[in-house]
């Protein structure tokens, strides 16, 4: 069976934040009012975080800089669920509402979640996220919510799940036809928009696959390596 | 089964039972749980954005209280094993209240969790814990266990007093030891809950279980002092002060602990200097301008020091230099056994951002009115204890403010 992982190339990232949209429109996130944003509860599953070289995020916590320091360039960090092997957030919930896949995707059973947000809290990454309030849609965009992604009510946690939903229709067919689910027969709605191609997605245990090359590279490191969270996104250096 | 049923008929009606001033407090707590309850109906319908949680900041005031309240709860050991183990004499009587109040704390502990709760609707998905590595799942059991095995103890020794019965050991003498136990655990397994998470360093430190510890054996007992003098003005039980006299000194025992633990946690974390003394860092000063925090943590371990060096003078006659001390020293752990040991952990989160977490009006409310409720359980609990353990209301005999206030309680009472 594959075991699926990412690899974002952050050299080649523009945070043009396309990869938020798509996955926004993907998994029938809902659409926040700009207070609710400001208030940090918004839920995107891809998140592009913002940083200037040498600092924390934005609005995060910065180291002191002299006035004569050239000003910083700024990168982006798109944060994805790590889909870690050894997740933290499975081992902490109380009622099995979130367990780590044969596939080693990272699912949360939405019907299960009490709410009580111990596996958000032990997420390092910030990746599970809480529905504080009733999703809602503006009237025009109820005709594009996607039929294959359940919408999740308030006070459960959701996260992002590799677009789980593309991987069930792929291993359908696969098995229709009586073989396994090859490298490449499924991507997530991120990968498809990245204008850039800095997002490669596929079978990390098979070494011939780009997603595996890429992330064997010298240049690959993965966030908070020491926690050892094991996390199956592995992010490509700038090559400068 | 039907005397027990009519004991807890005439417990209910006694409840009702006082005077004005009996009757003022019960009726602020009330008027105070009731606007709790309608605040959480909002939250209810609304979800948790009528609090002031978020994303990164997902544990707040719930959470906060519901830590300190463990703390309280597991209070009640420092009466039972004088009592229990070292034989004695002063606090045998007053110990029930020590166990009441842990009743009362646990019942406060479970309300927090169920108002923290996105679905407190699915509670029921609790039959099936993930055991053994949820630490959540644990502390489910610890602390039912122990709401239970108080509830018995308590249970049994007031239904024995209210019959003029003795009660017979091997129904509750096994089970006071086991709950020696179970009070330890449930306060150990609340703070493995944080200790366990690996990417919050401020909490991911072995100091925090230890002074967990000590900071509710000293909040604890403080509790169990400023109540039981109030026992002690409004009736005609016996409180000696020998009594809280020990009481006194288990106080500054284990504040006396707790503050060197702070020391120890304060130097450890600031000399080195490390990343990881970040979240302290900004608890202590902040960072940049975010210091909400700042005002807060600062009177709390001034307060903590105040009541220690009040604890260390003798004993005045009045007992108002202790008093204040356990008012103090109450307030100051509060803080830093609440807000002051949740918060900081989420700021700023192990990638780097720093959000604040202010409480809402909402959420202020619903933690007013837990806090009442717990406060009125444990006040009827009190009330009808004191007229059952003087022997003033037993199954045979007509309390005398029942028969001022209330028609013929007692109409046929058996073995008359």
């Amino acid at each position: 069976m594959p075991r699926w992982g990412m690899t974002i190339d952050l050299s080649k990232c523009t945070g043009c934040a396309s990869c938020m949209v798509a996955c926004k429109v993907e998994n029938n996130l809902p659409i926040q009012k700009p207070e609710v944003i400001l208030q940090s509860r918004d839920i995107s599953w891809m998140e592009i975080l913002p940083m200037k070289e040498g600092e924390g995020f934005e609005g995060g916590h910065a180291e002191e800089h002299s006035d004569h320091e050239e000003p910083s360039r700024m990168r982006y960090l798109p944060r994805p669920c790590m889909h870690c092997d050894d997740p933290p957030c499975v081992k902490v919930c109380p009622v099995y509402a979130t367990t780590l896949d044969k596939d080693g995707i990272v699912s949360q059973i939405y019907d299960r979640c009490i709410g009580c947000r111990y596996c958000t809290n032990n997420c390092p990454y910030t990746a599970k996220l809480f529905v504080w309030n009733t999703p809602e849609w503006p009237d025009e965009m109820m005709a594009g919510i996607n039929p294959d992604v359940s919408v999740r009510p308030k006070g459960v946690v959701e996260k992002c799940t590799f677009c789980h939903h593309r991987l069930q229709r792929a291993s359908e067919q696969a098995k229709a036809e009586g073989r396994p689910i090859k490298d490449g027969e499924f991507l997530p709605a991120c990968l498809e928009v990245c204008p850039t191609q800095a997002i490669l997605f596929g079978d990390l245990d098979d070494p011939s696959t780009p997603v595996a090359r890429a992330a064997a590279s010298p240049r690959a490191f993965r966030e908070l390596e020491d926690l050892g969270t094991k996390p199956k996104v592995f992010y490509l250096k700038e090559d400068y | 089964m039907k005397e027990y049923g009519r004991f807890l008929w005439r417990c209910f009606r006694l409840s009702f039972v006082g005077d004005w001033r009996y009757y003022s407090w019960m009726l602020l707590l009330t008027v105070v749980a009731l606007f709790g309850l309608n605040a959480y109906a909002n939250q209810f319908v609304h979800g948790l954005i009528t609090t002031g949680m978020t994303d990164q900041v997902s544990w707040g005031l719930y959470i906060s209280n519901f830590t300190y309240l463990v703390g309280m709860a597991a209070a009640a050991v420092m009466l039972v094993i004088p009592v229990y183990i070292y034989k004695n004499k002063d606090l045998h009587d007053l110990v029930i209240f020590g166990e009441l109040f842990a009743v009362a704390s646990i019942i406060m502990c479970m309300l927090f969790v169920t108002v923290d709760l996105g679905r407190p609707d699915r509670f029921l998905h609790l039959m099936r814990l993930n055991l053994p590595t949820s630490m959540l799942a644990w502390d489910v059991i610890v602390l039912n266990g122990y709401l239970f095995l108080n509830l018995h103890i308590c249970g049994y020794l007031i239904f024995c007093s209210y019959k003029r019965r003795k009660p017979t050991r091997k129904f509750y003498i096994p089970f006071v030891f086991i709950a020696i136990v179970w009070a330890i655990s449930i306060h150990t397994v609340t703070a493995f809950l944080l200790v366990g998470i690996g990417g919050r360093p401020f909490w991911n430190n072995p100091i925090i279980v230890p002074r967990f510890i000590a900071s509710a054996f000293s909040a604890g007992p403080a509790f169990i002092i400023l109540t039981l003098q109030v026992i002690r003005r409004s009736s005609s039980y016996k409180v000696t002060d020998e009594a809280l006299g020990l009481l006194r000194t288990i106080v500054t025992i284990a504040l006396t602990i707790n503050q060197f633990l702070l020391i120890s946690e304060l130097f450890t974390e600031l000399y080195a200097n490390t990343a990881h003394s970040i979240s302290l860092q900004y608890l202590l000063f902040g960072l940049g301008d975010k210091n909400d925090l700042v005002g807060w943590i600062w009177p709390a371990m001034i307060f903590n020091t105040i009541a220690l060096v009040l604890l260390y003078i003798p004993r005045s006659t009045t007992m108002m230099r202790t008093n204040v001390a356990c008012v103090l020293l109450i307030v100051g752990i509060w803080i830093e056994k609440g807000m002051g040991l949740i918060i900081p952990a989420f700021v700023p989160t192990p990638i780097g951002e720093v959000v604040e977490y202010t409480p809402t009006g909402n959420e202020i409310l619903i933690t007013l009115g837990i806090w009442a409720t717990g406060l009125l359980i444990y006040t009827i609990f009190v009330r009808i204890t004191i007229p059952v353990l003087s022997g003033e209301l037993t199954y045979d005999r007509v309390y005398r403010t029942e028969e001022e206030v209330l028609p013929d309680p007692i109409s046929h009472p058996k073995g008359e």
